[in-house]
């Protein structure tokens, strides 16, 4: 997969985790941009994220993925 | 040996700090890692020696266990999976035995009418953090995220001094590059700055500011028998004060003594005091813990509730928080402190999520803080009676006036006051400095930037000016004048 693909594909799922339809995201965005980004939904961001790529992430892995662009360069690196 | 006193800043860091950097331009660098590891133990060795055979067995295991990892067959008994378990076992085992052995021997003589002898262990010292580094360091090896290590960079990763006692707490993955990178090992006059000018602020944190908070913390919590108003107000928010600066203190020098050494150790503290909620609280304080404890305690837990609901998230946290304030000390006041903190973040989720209900933001601030200085009577005293004494006297307004200072006070400024009866005031200690350190310790916490971000402002200019050396003088001259009068006390964090 592309980064752009990815990116699209990850765009439904915050739409859906964060329950807001209009919310586009870029590379840059942050648990700063996005109100409702706590770590509740965090790892439900994470959960949804393993199934829909049906990857997983490694414990030490997830607090050192601070945007989106650290989740996509991380799945593209070792995952898919 | 203490990174606020003399012993440590002028005569174990300048030997250390040139040795290495001699050794690396030699380039000896097996020699100059061996040398900081062996500088790392004579410095924890300082204190007590008898620790010192602990934490080297605990290195060896764990490093043995974690190499055989990358060796094992998925097929044999000896698993992947065993040995993670066996990893956890030894490890938790070690701090439980150390730690809590007399915390539950005496709650089972309490509950059963028993006799059983209490082992009266010493705490070895640093053992709650370097569990916690290595139990991680565990995990990422069974995840396949260690790929490659030797046991000179191990224990090096473990013992390095800066970082051994109370944290932060870093990953291998975080330092063990920093160490490799070529760049690192000469020396680098802008970290040295850097490194010279965090340390100070962290050394005037803890001996100019905690320190002199600790004395009325120390009168509140361990000697006054009863306090009046005043005296519970100063207490208590002279322990809010002292845990903050002392703590964030210590990890200011911690991270400025790496800095010297090249070596960037991760945020500890993000002006925590400015927090207007506990959610955003926890992302201040001491924050390579809450990350410690998302990661490798509050993940798998919540993985394991499948489908995750909010009510389920909500019962890992308040479980999660019941471990953290145990990893703080063996005591049921500790754990109830960890309860209310679960509790309260908790309460924070539910506001975020039904009630909604945006707060003014100096509101927010209040509240927290308030919750914050009132779960601290709990951090901090003895047991519960203590604790909810002091707490009492705190709402007690009938006997606002029973300090003595007080009375004089009001006395000069023409009011009659007459002491109320059966309240003695020989034991009030408000006085006009400890009024003005509270009023300090309020305009320091909140009214600054803070370390993090000065040194932010740092690495952004070009040239550093003059003004920041002179702080650096100036932070750290104030601190040696108090140091030459005042024995050192040890950081708070050590006895966790």
């Amino acid at each position: 997969m592309t980064k752009e693909e990815v990116l699209v594909k990850m765009q439904e799922i915050f739409r859906e985790t964060f329950n807001d339809t209009s919310l586009v995201i870029t590379e840059d965005t942050n648990a700063e941009d996005i109100d409702e980004w706590d770590s509740f939904n965090h790892i439900n961001l994470v959960a949804s994220i393993e199934k829909a790529f049906d990857i997983k992430f490694a414990l030490g892995e997830l607090q050192t993925l601070e945007n989106v662009g650290d989740m996509i360069t991380l799945m593209i690196t070792s995952k898919l | 040996m203490l990174f606020s006193t003399f012993v440590f800043i002028l005569g174990f860091l300048p030997v250390v700090f040139l040795g290495y950097f001699i050794l690396n331009k030699k380039k000896l660098l097996i020699a100059s890692k061996v040398w900081l590891i062996f500088s790392s133990l004579f410095f924890y060795s300082w204190w007590n020696i008898a620790y010192l055979p602990l934490i080297l067995a605990s290195v060896l295991f764990n490093f043995i266990l974690t190499n055989s990892m990358l060796h094992v067959k998925a097929s044999s008994v000896m698993n992947k999976k065993v040995l993670l378990l066996i990893g956890i076992i030894f490890n938790v085992g070690l701090l439980v035995y150390f730690k809590y052995m007399d915390f539950f021997i005496s709650n089972v003589n309490a509950l059963t009418d028993s006799e059983i002898a209490l082992l009266h262990l010493a705490l070895p010292l640093g053992i709650s953090f370097y569990t916690l580094q290595q139990i991680a360091f565990i995990v990422d090896s069974y995840e396949g995220l260690v790929k490659k290590k030797n046991f000179l960079d191990y224990t090096l990763f473990v013992v390095f001094f800066p970082q051994l006692i109370a944290g932060p707490i870093v990953h291998y993955k975080e330092v063990m590059p920093q160490f490799e990178s070529i760049k690192n090992k000469i020396f680098n006059y802008n970290n040295i700055a850097l490194g010279m000018f965090i340390f100070s602020i962290g050394l005037f944190k803890k001996i100019v500011i905690a320190d002199t908070f600790s004395i009325w913390v120390h009168q509140g919590f361990d000697v006054a028998y009863t306090l009046s108003f005043f005296d519970a107000w100063i207490a208590s928010l002279s322990y809010t004060f002292q845990l903050y600066f002392d703590f964030s203190g210590y990890s200011d020098m911690a991270i400025g003594i790496a800095l010297l050494f090249n070596i960037a150790l991760p945020q500890n503290f993000n002006s925590p005091l400015k927090a207007t909620g506990m959610i955003d609280y926890w992302k201040r304080w001491h924050i390579t813990l809450t990350q410690f404890i998302t990661a490798y305690i509050y993940t798998p837990i919540v993985r394991s509730f499948v489908p995750l609901t909010f009510h389920k998230a909500m019962f890992a946290t308040l479980l999660v928080f019941l471990i953290s304030g145990m990893w703080h000390g063996a005591g049921w006041t500790f754990i109830f402190w960890g309860f209310l903190h679960g509790i309260s973040v908790v309460i924070n989720h539910y506001w975020q999520k039904k009630v909604k209900i945006k707060m003014p933001q100096y509101l927010a601030w209040f509240i927290t803080f308030q919750f914050l200085n009132f779960g601290n009577v709990f951090f901090r005293a003895t047991d519960f009676d203590r604790a909810i004494s002091i707490l009492q006297s705190m709402v007690d307004y009938h006997h606002i006036l029973v300090s003595d200072y007080l009375i004089r006070r009001m006395r000069y400024w023409g009011y009659s006051v007459e002491k109320l009866d059966g309240y003695s005031a020989a034991h009030s200690f408000v006085d006009v400095d400890a009024v003005l350190m509270i009023v300090l310790g309020f305009i320091i916490a909140l009214g600054f930037k803070n370390s993090t971000q000065l040194q932010q402002a740092f690495s952004t200019m070009k040239r550093v000016s003059i003004r920041w050396y002179l702080w650096s003088i100036l932070l750290m001259s104030l601190s040696f004048m108090v140091m030459s009068f005042q024995t050192t006390t040890e950081f708070l964090y050590f006895n966790f």
